[in-house]
């Protein structure tokens, strides 16, 4: 069997020390960096991405991928511990998880978010493994034009299925799209709007993006709000659920799995739109929904199953067609780009030891984080007095080493407080980020397609389509972008992030 | 209040400000035609398509109105960009500590909660977690003071 081949690749090469010793290092960051308020993964992944070049390149995915799915336990941790979210994945937590907690059952509410969310990284794991090869195959007969379509499908999906006003963030790709022009133009060597800064002639690096739309602005909005911790911390006694807590749980974690991997493989989907549907389906399925927020135990459950499910699943469109469905994934391109791997379907083929490995190692992940998190626990609860006022200069302070060590070159600290001010402009006129680098990443290829598919067809826009599977990519995004439009979609896509505010 | 000042009309004159801009400072790239597309051709597209969203976002606000924009604050932003700033202008000329030192000064100057102890605390772990990290584990080429290590 092929595929069982393929997985014992994979494990031989994520059971080495060097890439197991990475994996650890980043599940504990991602751990960390979930427990602490006011950093995220993708400030986070950020200001790492300069330190990945220094090592290899099956390594660093490996310490990068731990970092995003470890922010994802981290983050129920302290949602139910002091009712605090970490990530914006584990709000949903905090109704049901600290309500648990307040009656005394805190280490029954972790262990089955833990198990839960083990549970859900192997199924998520598996099904990465199953749906890479079909789609690998199929994103091979892929021609230019076809790229081109699904490339716009992957965007156009990716706004509809976030937060916030559509038409904003369809501008914020185009936005992002122009600023991924900057540079020299491959085709022809013409410097395009570098105003003769050298340093500009390869195009505007998106680490310092990165590190100043999520990181500098985030931290000026945390400073501007007083980001204060209140709230008792909750002892914990015994871990073990009772008998009743774990029927009750099981079913739960089963369907937040199923919703979550479902939504995770979807452009835009991932942990947050995972949890909050998971949380409203169990409402629904609910006999008793009026239990919802006193400290359901499904309310717990699922969602926690369903982020860690959508976190693992989210990797399938970027590993095999090399689009990448939120922020994370396309700071993970970028890791790949930095370690000279164009993403796409040749990854795999190419490379199939960093493919596998990688695949391999999240699973070996997800259970290191079940061991890190539950033992220890007071560690990371301890860590949550440490105040912000401490931690902001803290972040700053590797936000800019981490831009200079890029390239060793002060411009791009530069680079960092300019991309600072925009993002904090951005925030403050309710624009998100998220598309906006998703635009940058895409934008070089995207342009790249589109300028091979006009040569290939003579300069006739028809190309697009008169190719199947170009033509069915884009009537799917007329479809979805009609859907926008219609008022009882509308409505519904508020409600589902309603509780996110 | 004033329709205006509201977050939608105002990214709706940014993403026109910056469609224009595209659109001023591309203007020597050429165009080229459709099968032989220059440079100029798809930053071109994008800014029309740019400024022609930012304009709809406008109306579509003056019409219908939307959230009026929070004043801002400007202690935060400013000190933390001076603080990056200041970094990047003493990072190569003197070291590591000195940019270092200034940073955290000013960032943590944009907390409403300054203590000089703690600051002064803050700045000791800091300096000597950099260090091991970046320049004794990663081993990059950076100096902590100019001239001394």
């Amino acid at each position: 069997m092929d595929l069982l081949s393929n997985l014992a690749l994979g494990f031989g090469v994520a059971f080495t020390f060097q890439n197991l010793m990475y994996a650890l290092l980043g599940c504990m960051l991602g751990t960390l960096i979930g427990v602490l308020p006011g950093i995220g993964p993708v400030a986070t992944i950020a200001m790492l991405l300069p330190i990945t070049f220094h090592l290899p390149p099956t390594a660093s995915l490996i310490m990068l991928a731990g970092i995003y799915y470890g922010a994802q336990y981290g983050g129920s941790t302290t949602s139910i511990l002091v009712n605090l979210p970490g990530e914006a994945a584990s709000v949903v937590t905090c109704l049901d998880g600290y309500q648990m907690a307040r009656k005394g059952r805190a280490g029954a509410a972790l262990s089955i978010s833990a198990v839960g969310s083990f549970f859900a990284g192997t199924v998520g794991t598996a099904i990465i493994v199953m749906f890479a090869e079909p789609l690998t195959r199929m994103a091979q007969k892929f021609g230019p034009a076809d790229y081109c379509s699904l490339m716009a499908l992957g965007l156009v999906a990716a706004v509809i299925l976030a937060s916030g006003s559509v038409i904003k963030a369809i501008a914020m790709i185009f936005l992002g799209l122009l600023f991924g022009l900057v540079g020299t133009d491959v085709n022809t060597g013409a410097q395009r709007f570098t105003f003769d800064i050298p340093e500009l002639s390869d195009g505007i690096d998106f680490a310092p993006i990165a590190m100043g739309l999520f990181g500098i602005a985030e931290i000026v909005v945390n400073l501007e709000r007083h980001l204060t911790r209140t709230g008792g911390t909750i002892k914990v006694t015994s871990l073990w659920p009772t008998a009743e807590e774990i029927r009750r749980a099981i079913p739960a974690a089963l369907r937040g799995t199923l919703l979550g991997s479902a939504l995770g493989v979807l452009p835009g989907g991932g942990p947050t739109l995972g949890a909050f549907s998971a949380y409203t389906l169990e409402k629904k399925v609910s006999k008793n929904p009026s239990e919802f927020g006193k400290g359901a135990v499904e309310g717990v459950a699922s969602p926690e199953a369903a982020n860690n499910a959508a976190a693992q699943t989210s990797f399938i469109p970027m590993l095999t067609l090399g689009i990448p469905s939120n922020a994370v994934m396309a700071l993970m391109v970028g890791a790949m780009i930095i370690q000279g791997i164009q993403p796409g379907p040749e990854v795999m083929t190419k490379k199939p030891d960093l493919f596998w490995g990688m695949i391999a190692s999240m699973w070996i992940g997800n259970a290191m984080l079940v061991i890190i998190n539950l033992p220890m626990i007071g560690m990371w609860v301890k860590l949550l007095t440490v105040p912000y006022r401490f931690l902001a200069p803290a972040i700053l302070l590797f936000c800019c080493i981490g831009a200079y060590s890029l390239q060793n070159s002060t411009f791009h600290v530069m680079q960092v407080a300019v991309f600072g001010i925009l993002g904090y402009i951005f925030v403050r006129l309710g624009c998100e980020g998220a598309p906006f680098l998703l635009g940058l990443v895409l934008g070089p290829q995207m342009e790249e397609y589109f300028r091979r598919a006009m040569l290939l067809s003579r300069g006739d826009p028809m190309v697009f389509l008169e190719r199947p599977i170009s033509l069915g990519l884009l009537i799917t995004t007329s479809l979805l972008l009609i859907l926008m439009a219609l008022p009882s979609f509308k409505r519904a896509r508020q409600e589902a992030f309603q509780e996110e505010g | 209040m004033n329709r205006f000042l509201s977050k939608d009309f105002l990214s709706g004159l940014m993403f026109i400000a910056f469609g224009l801009a595209a659109l001023y400072f591309g203007q020597r790239l050429a165009v080229g035609t459709p099968v032989r597309m220059g440079p100029g051709y798809v930053p071109r597209m994008l800014s029309l398509i740019l400024a022609g969203l930012g304009l709809l976002i406008c109306i579509v606000a003056a019409v219908s109105g939307s959230e009026p924009v929070e004043k801002p604050k400007w202690k935060p932003i400013t000190l933390v960009t001076i603080g990056v700033v200041a970094f990047a202008l003493l990072f190569e000329r003197a070291g590591l500590l000195p940019a270092l030192v200034v940073l955290i000064m000013i960032a943590s100057l944009a907390n409403d909660e300054f203590k000089l102890t703690e600051v002064l605390g803050n700045m000791v772990v800091l300096a000597i977690l950099c260090t091991l990290v970046f320049k004794v584990g990663l081993g990059m080429n950076i100096s902590i003071v100019r001239g001394v290590w």
